[in-house]
């Protein structure tokens, strides 16, 4: 991990084991199958769901700053202390969860390598139904910091004068039109297709086959030589809700380094039903 | 025990053995070459409806015997839905608790016949934009409750645990060797844990090492319960290629075709991975046009009405009145 661009971000499971119950280090699950962290997580690990905690339902926006810091302060967490996020699908909505914690400014936040597939299939992992328990903070934020999230406007931009790359990390059938959601999904769209310009590289090119990420030297293969993607460019990553896109906003911008990465939370669910936008189709 | 007069003590002693085995019938109408006749194994005459009846039984009794299991420890279990049912009822037999965790592909009418049977149920979409070997949800949701809640549940791992192709070496492939008094020539079924298929072969093989053993695989992004593409075999520790003689990738929507086929002309009401593997067979008996087939057919087609509803949507006409009803026709 060491060859990262910024490899102060992400934590083995073995660091995890060995800080495990330490002061000042607060473990968060965070799944897109909520019923997996009731079923059993890691010792002292509180669990968000991203379907009720993570955005203001009500506006379809992320969570506004007063709810945010009432969300971390309910989890227990200090402005100081350190948070290891971790779920399932190797860290899909973790990395969620960290784009949402880097906006609002939290000092340090990691993810664990890997994700609890990982932490799972190993050896002497524990792991507890019981929940964690929390002594509420009172937590401060600060920002949101704007420069880590594209709204429509911008990826319009984007795709009308290539002021930013844009790349569709969703599935090839997603980003083809040959399907608008991947099976079973609730949030989808009104159109299949992309939108004009976008490459595609499809999350999954970022890890190995245990779920951790993939190296510097491989993924440089995968987004500056094959994607053409640029480190001192601009760059607005999507799927279909911004959970997708975040763990490829993580990679590009601590593991590779570039300079000015944002994700577009909207994403397809919102740029597919806009009346009027126009997009790409293959299928 | 007496299988003649067919009385037992309780549901368990009703499994097949090598002195009560599931049927063997001849397929006639849809036999292409009469020179190689074709048999189906109705493995849906197992207690609890199909062949995992098998391995389930066999994977419980290990558990019992090592002590795995009591009235506060039961079993969790990843399952497309037959080996759920098969535990779940076992299970309800001998007093243990069951919790079974389905991919939502499942059809609606086996998860609802997991609650029937008494388990407790978890459906996982494991569909959700997969990514090759980081595993599937169902399997790492029913690993973390028997990590995390030891004390309620073991599991048992059909896709690992030897116990599952014990009782295809032990029951099954002995069931075979004694039907077809050892005339097979072709072994015919389908790969999904694997242990039919390692188990079958393994004991057919050592009677007779010039068994042709022909695995079915339906195609890519199949939605047949229970089978697995070639892709999708890691997942088992039970695959080993060097005991089949020959791999067979069918479109997986023949599978329902045949299905209705093996109903409506030979009156077996066989399900689509039976509907797949006939297929292959069909395609074997006509290459090869001399030998001795036998299919094994995991399970009939009661617990897939709703799969053949979306593949054969003709199967929809005429189960409605007609136009204004019965009552106006009274009066036509």
């Amino acid at each position: 991990m060491s060859d990262y661009a910024h490899p102060d971000v992400l934590v083995s499971t073995d660091w995890v084991r060995a800080h495990l119950g330490q002061p000042g280090v607060r473990l968060v699950e965070v799944d897109v199958d909520t019923q997996a962290y009731a079923a059993g997580h890691l010792p002292g690990a509180i669990g968000w769901n991203w379907q009720t905690q993570l955005q203001d339902r009500l506006t379809r926006d992320i969570l506004a700053k007063a709810a945010f810091e009432e969300l971390v302060g309910n989890a227990g967490i200090a402005n100081d202390d350190t948070v290891v996020l971790y779920g399932d699908h190797s860290n899909w909505f973790a990395a969620y969860a960290f784009w949402l914690l880097a906006q609002y400014g939290h000092r340090d936040v990691r993810l664990m390598n890997g994700g609890r597939a990982k932490w799972l299939n190993e050896p002497d992992r524990p792991l507890t139904p019981t929940p964690a328990a929390i002594a509420p903070t009172r937590y401060t934020a600060s920002g949101p910091n704007l420069a880590l999230r594209a709204r429509v406007a911008e990826v319009l931009e984007a795709s009308h004068r290539r002021a930013a790359k844009l790349v569709d990390v969703r599935s090839p059938d997603e980003f083809t039109g040959k399907v608008i959601a991947p099976p079973g999904m609730t949030e989808t769209a009104q159109r299949g297709g992309h939108i004009p310009g976008a490459k595609s590289v499809p999350w999954n090119s970022a890890v190995n086959p245990d779920g951790t990420f993939k190296s510097r030297p491989e993924l440089e293969a995968i987004y500056l030589r094959g994607a053409g993607l640029d480190p001192t460019g601009k760059t607005i990553a999507y799927c279909r809700i911004g959970e997708r896109s975040s763990h490829t906003w993580f990679v590009l911008t601590y593991l590779l380094g570039f300079a000015n990465v944002k994700n577009y939370d909207g994403s397809w669910t919102e740029y597919g039903s806009m009346v009027g936008l126009p997009i790409e189709r293959e299928a | 025990m007496n299988y003649a007069t067919r009385v037992y003590d309780d549901i368990l002693q009703t499994l097949p053995n090598v002195d009560n085995p599931t049927p063997m019938v001849r397929v006639n109408r849809l036999n292409p070459a009469p020179a190689f006749p074709l048999y189906a194994k109705l493995e849906w005459f197992n207690p609890f409806g199909s062949v995992k009846d098998r391995a389930a039984y066999y994977l419980i009794r290990d558990m019992q015997r090592h002590g795995g299991l009591s009235p506060a420890r039961g079993i969790v279990e990843p399952t497309s839905g037959n080996t759920g049912i098969s535990l779940a009822a076992m299970c309800a037999a001998l007093g243990y608790r069951m919790r079974a965790v389905v991919p939502n592909r499942v059809p609606q009418e086996k998860k609802v016949l997991l609650k029937i049977a008494g388990a407790e149920l978890d459906v996982v979409n494991d569909d959700v934009c997969p990514s090759p070997g980081m595993g599937e949800g169902s399997i790492n949701l029913a690993k973390t409750y028997a990590k995390a809640q030891s004390e309620r549940y073991a599991m048992p791992n059909q896709y690992e645990n030897e116990e599952n192709v014990r009782a295809h070496y032990e029951t099954t492939g002995p069931e075979i060797w004694r039907q077809t008094e050892g005339r097979l020539t072709h072994l015919f079924l389908s790969l999904g844990t694997c242990g039919t298929v390692t188990g079958c072969s393994r004991y057919l093989k050592g009677r007779n090492p010039a068994v042709k053993v022909i695995a079915v695989q339906p195609s890519e992004g199949h939605d047949v319960p229970g089978l697995r593409n070639i892709t999708q075999l890691d997942v088992s520790k039970l695959f080993d290629p060097t005991l089949i003689d020959e791999i067979l990738e069918i479109d997986y929507h023949l599978a329902y075709t045949r299905a209705l086929d093996l109903a409506q002309q030979e009156g077996l009401l066989a399900g689509p991975s039976a509907g797949l593997i006939f297929e292959g067979a069909h395609r074997i008996v006509a290459r090869d046009r001399a030998g001795f087939g036998v299919m094994i057919f995991p399970d009939n087609v009661f617990k897939y009405v709703s799969s053949m509803l979306k593949h054969l949507p003709q199967l929809t006409d005429g189960t409605v009145p007609r136009s204004g009803g019965p009552g106006e026709r009274v009066h036509e």
